[in-house]
């Protein structure tokens, strides 16, 4: 009996050894000379579906010495990695994907990414709102090229809006709204012959961010300064979504969580702010309320949520080629193809014009026009000043105005969100 | 014959000298592998996030690195609002979920002590809490605090006139988080607790009930008593796990940003620190943060040792 | 060296009240009956708790064995579909749950075996031996335990990746963690508690050497303890998230990694990551059937000697 753990120990001291040696080789690749192999790290689909990677594939067809491999993380896990990464000075991949909300957190650090401006690439392809969100101040540099954008428009549900006596004919529902405060009258109309338990909107948050985003400066003014606490276009956004939330407008619900699901299976919101991207999420999540959409002008006639930029970290290894990737990856055909096999909306205005993208309409929404819809929305849209801590500022809105949903007084919501702004930013 | 002696004690005195060197020398040569590595990935790194703290680095601030504000983060975090919820949050949610973790699972580590039939299913059965993956354990907790569609509202219809947003006030985040870790942590500890219990031999429980103690006097006057280290070990152990809780409210928090509630409601110390240091980016003002938990810790620890220490004296 | 027996010394039962040798009989019989009556509660209680546990892993088979939408539905669904076997066979090909299973099992072997050994080893020299410092040291030992996990990811992290190289090498994941200071605290008590001072004392006196103590005779006392320290330890680190999602890549994943990378996107199939989550509990379940064993080997030994 004593003696029974000796060769256990042996055993298990050989196999310590072994895995020890196993990862030591495992790391490296062996590639010829000449061969290049580039790690792109994205946060979704936003070149490629779990089972499909055409693009991909396609560009290792053109391109034979190159081996493209990507790897993906959840949307919070990526961008924070990618900041302790560009800090360590390792790790990072040799493209990575930033999504328009959280590129201007990296727009400060333009030396840890490659400068698109000396390389050749046409930014004309895309709006200058667009072109702004990735590039520094001073325009020197350009540290991302669009890929992907959301628009915005409103998506309603047309069943909901006929049982309370609203117009459900999409050109009669813009007219409804042309500015916010429409927005918000149409929903106390909507609330009083509403069917129980339905709610006009999903979250005061969208609204406060739909808002503001037919502002050109918001949460910082164009020399940089943070402004949050004497522009007036953002207490007005404030203001409007609280009255809204008082009004029992929301449906307090948190995006992206399996409570925001079951809202959209159960109807339990009747407009949702909309960006193109959204209408796959509710095919995927809703799929039994198929018929029962169409979309709307958003308020305001402009705005945008999500879409991503492909960036070039300088930590890169294999800098060029990496360079070439991206501007491949960017270009308006292949933008077409993702278009239509991901449904990732493109971002580049000459293939607002193609007959695949402007002639889009999906029987799920009624075929509304989306291929027109959401060029329009960003057509007018201003080119937004963004600093360096938008993202947080932006996070603590809708944080606040959650809990004025859940029953804070606006007042003390609004002091605290000051506070926490300049604790955050400050 | 005096020559055989003298070598016979030469070599005694050789092996007596081998054999003091292996008592004096053995048990640093035992303790060193754990010295030396959490050398090398303890303390190092621990030593650099003291010399962050004492800048205003912000990965978003080019340059913010060499900003030396000396004990500034420090001073700042005293006066900072955000950090005494913090504290009141890990407090209130530590109360709540400690005591009743420890107390059941030592109740259950007894009866998984008695030869029922099964055990080894049952045992494993207990454990498996902690063996369920981070992800499921955080789709299945919001499933059953959700506030519209959730399973603790729908039993509560009757009795509730709305359904509660389990988010929403202190009282009703901290029990969602209190259930949460009770329900993660009390087979660990019950497991603990069984393996000690192996130690105390069988037959003092079969005299005890052949002379007619029940299960509940064998408890308290066999086990209890018997397990005393280790039930320090679980109390101190657990006490620093409250301090430094984090999975349990990051999983959830339904905000994007970690702010453990729309208005820090959930927000514990290491929930604040990993918002600002991660989320936020404020490296130097996240190492602040993070030094003064690891002092309140030793500080709550060392109390608590010493209250222990006192309580198995007294006894 | 001369057999020890290994008994441990026997104690007097402390006095239980109601017990005098005259009442015995009659308590006997009316114990026998409040015996029974206490083993049905026994096992009513047991088996609760055991569903409680339980649901969570139970629900998340029934939520892989159904489509996407299941997660968001109400009531929500409780009993199994169909989908389970399509749903195993997309994480395995799209969620690269192949490469992490191999990975999670090196990380967590090793680490585990590191850890259980290096922990009895400064344990019982904590437990047992005397020398100079010793309580200094394992103040030490406990302070380090005080230290949070997230205290000290970006100079790690830096250390890691630009010291050793290691960005995206399992190394990185494995070598950091190496010892535990709980697992010394743990084996320390454990010791201490199971070891008595006599054995030792008898095999001093027999000349053995304090390696030679510690193999014969210390080893085969804590085996129960060591092999509860190795299943906890060999679960924290098979269900670590934190550090492994920092250091690597969806190329290189550990199983919690590859479960968070199918939770990637914007449209989350929640019956694909579930299924991710059911691949990555059964090989633990495996583990504890093998440990378990050792667990009740420990307790028959315990019960044949005392």
């Amino acid at each position: 009996m004593p003696n029974a753990g000796r060769p256990m120990r042996a055993v298990v001291a050989t196999l310590a050894v072994s895995a020890l040696a196993l990862t030591a080789c495992g790391g490296g690749e062996t590639a010829q000379s000449g061969d290049v192999t580039l790690t792109i790290n994205v946060f979704g689909d936003n070149f490629s579906l779990p089972d499909n990677r055409t693009v991909y594939d396609e560009y290792e067809r053109t391109h034979p010495s190159v081996k493209i491999v990507e790897n993906r993380s959840d949307f919070g896990t990526h961008h924070k990695n990618l900041q302790a990464r560009l800090t360590a000075g390792n790790g990072a991949a040799d493209l990575e994907v930033v999504e328009v909300g959280q590129v201007a957190g990296f727009i400060g650090q333009p030396d840890k990414f490659v400068n698109f401006r000396g390389e050749g690439v046409d930014t004309a392809q895309w709006t200058d709102a667009i072109v702004a969100r990735a590039s520094t101040a001073d325009k020197d540099a350009l540290i991302g090229l669009p890929t992907d954008i959301g628009g915005l428009a409103v998506c309603y549900r047309t069943d909901l809006f006929a049982a309370a006596g609203l117009p459900t004919d999409r050109a009669a529902v813009s007219a409804l709204w042309p500015t916010w405060k429409d927005y918000v009258d149409t929903g106390t109309k909507f609330l009083e012959k509403a069917p129980s338990g339905v709610k006009w909107f999903d979250a005061g948050g969208h609204v406060f961010t739909g808002i503001l985003g037919g502002e050109k400066e918001t949460f910082y003014d164009a020399g940089g300064e943070l402004i949050v606490e004497r522009n007036p276009a953002v207490r007005a956004a404030w203001d409007l979504s609280v009255k809204a939330i008082k009004a029992g407008q929301s449906a307090a619900l948190p995006e992206f969580s399996p409570e925001w699901n079951t809202g959209f299976q159960r109807g339990q919101f009747a407009t949702v702010t909309c960006p193109a991207w959204m209408m796959g999420y509710i095919q995927g999540n809703a799929a039994e309320t198929t018929g029962k959409w169409d979309i709307a002008k958003i308020p305001g006639g402009s705005g945008n949520w999500g879409g991503s930029y492909v960036t070039v970290p300088s930590q890169g290894k294999h800098l060029k080629a990496s360079v070439e990737l991206a501007k491949w990856l960017t270009a308006p055909e292949q933008n077409v193809k993702l278009f239509k096999t991901i449904g990732n909306f493109p971002s580049q205005q000459s293939t607002w014009k193609t007959p695949e993208v402007a002639g889009f309409a999906s029987p799920f929404f009624n075929n509304a026009p989306a291929g027109t819809i959401f060029p329009d929305s960003l057509a007018g849209a201003p080119a937004q000043v963004v600093g360096p801590e938008s993202g947080v500022i932006g996070n603590i809105f809708a944080a606040a105005l959650n809990s004025v949903e859940q029953g804070t007084s606006p007042e003390e919501a609004w002091s605290r969100t000051l506070a926490d702004i300049k604790a955050a930013a400050g | 014959m005096t020559q055989g002696v003298q070598r016979s004690r030469g070599r005694q005195r050789w092996r007596s000298r081998l054999h003091r060197l292996d008592r004096s020398v053995s048990p640093y040569l035992y303790v060193s592998p754990f010295f030396l590595l959490f050398a090398v990935f303890g303390l190092f790194p621990l030593a650099y996030t003291a010399v962050i703290s004492t800048t205003a680095w912000s990965p978003r601030k080019p340059g913010s690195a060499d900003v030396s504000v000396g004990l500034d983060n420090y001073t700042t975090l005293f006066a900072d609002e955000n950090f005494h919820n913090a504290l009141i949050n890990t407090l209130g949610i530590g109360l709540l979920s400690t005591g009743p973790q420890l107390l059941l699972a030592l109740g259950i580590a007894h009866l998984l002590n008695y030869r029922l039939r099964g055990r080894i299913v049952l045992r494993m059965g207990v454990l498996l809490p902690y063996v369920t993956s981070v992800a499921a354990v955080a789709l299945i907790f919001n499933q059953i605090f959700a506030r519209d569609f959730g399973l603790v509202n729908w039993f509560l219809q009757p009795f509730a006139d709305s359904p509660i947003d389990w988010r929403a006030d202190e009282w009703s985040s901290w029990t969602a988080v209190a259930v949460m870790v009770t329900w993660h942590w009390t087979g660990y500890n019950a497991l603990i607790y069984l393996a000690a219990m192996q130690t105390i031999p069988y037959d003092l429980y079969e005299s005890a009930s052949i002379d007619g103690a029940s299960k509940w006097q064998q408890f308290w006057h066999i086990t209890v008593p018997s397990l005393r280290p280790t039930i320090i070990f679980t109390v101190i152990v657990s006490t620093i796990g409250a301090l430094q809780l984090f999975a349990e409210p990051f999983l959830f928090d339904a905000t994007r940003n970690n702010n453990g509630g729309s208005q820090r409601q959930f927000q514990t110390i290491v929930l604040y620190l990993y918002q600002q240091f991660w989320t936020n980016g404020r490296y130097g003002y996240g190492a602040a943060i993070a030094w003064t938990l690891f002092l309140i810790t030793v500080v709550i620890a060392a109390i608590n040792f010493l209250l222990a220490r006192r309580i198995s004296s007294t006894k | 060296m001369s057999r020890i027996d290994a008994h441990t010394p026997r104690r007097h039962p402390p006095p239980i009240p109601g017990g005098t040798a005259l009442g015995q009989s009659t308590r006997r019989h009316r114990q026998k009956r409040r015996g029974e009556g206490g083993l049905w509660i026994t096992y009513g209680l047991l088996i609760a708790i055991v569903l409680i546990s339980a649901f969570p892993l139970y629900w998340s088979v029934v939520v892989s064995s159904r489509d996407k939408s299941a997660i968001g539905r109400y009531p929500p669904p409780l009993v199994p579909g169909g989908n389970l076997w399509d749903n195993l066979q997309a994480a395995f090909t799209q969620g690269g749950f192949g490469i992490a299973l191999v990975n999670s099992t090196i990380v967590a072997g090793t680490i585990t075996m590191s850890v259980v050994f290096t922990s009895t080893l400064a344990g019982f020299a904590f437990a047992k031996l005397r020398f100079r410092g010793k309580n200094t040291l394992f103040g030490l030992v406990v302070a380090t335990m005080l230290v949070p996990t997230q205290l000290a990811i970006i100079p790690l992290y830096i250390m890691v990746t630009q010291w050793f190289g290691w960005s995206n090498d399992l190394r990185g994941v494995i070598v950091p963690a190496l010892v535990s200071a709980f697992g010394v605290f743990f084996m320390r008590q454990y010791i201490a508690s199971a070891m008595p001072d006599e054995l030792i004392e008898a095999g001093r006196m027999d000349g053995a050497s304090t390696l030679r103590i510690y193999w014969s005779l210390v080893l085969p006392i804590a085996r129960p303890g060591a092999a509860v320290l190795g299943l906890l330890i060999f679960i924290t680190y098979w269900n670590d998230l934190f550090w492994p999602l920092i250091l690597l890549n969806t190329s290189n994943p550990t199983v919690q990694v590859a479960i968070a990378n199918t939770a990637s996107g914007i449209e989350v199939d929640y019956s694909l990551v579930l299924a991710g989550t059911v691949i990555a509990t059964f090989p633990i379940l495996i583990v504890f059937l093998v440990l378990g064993r050792q667990i009740i080997g420990g307790i028959m030994q315990g019960a044949v000697k005392g």
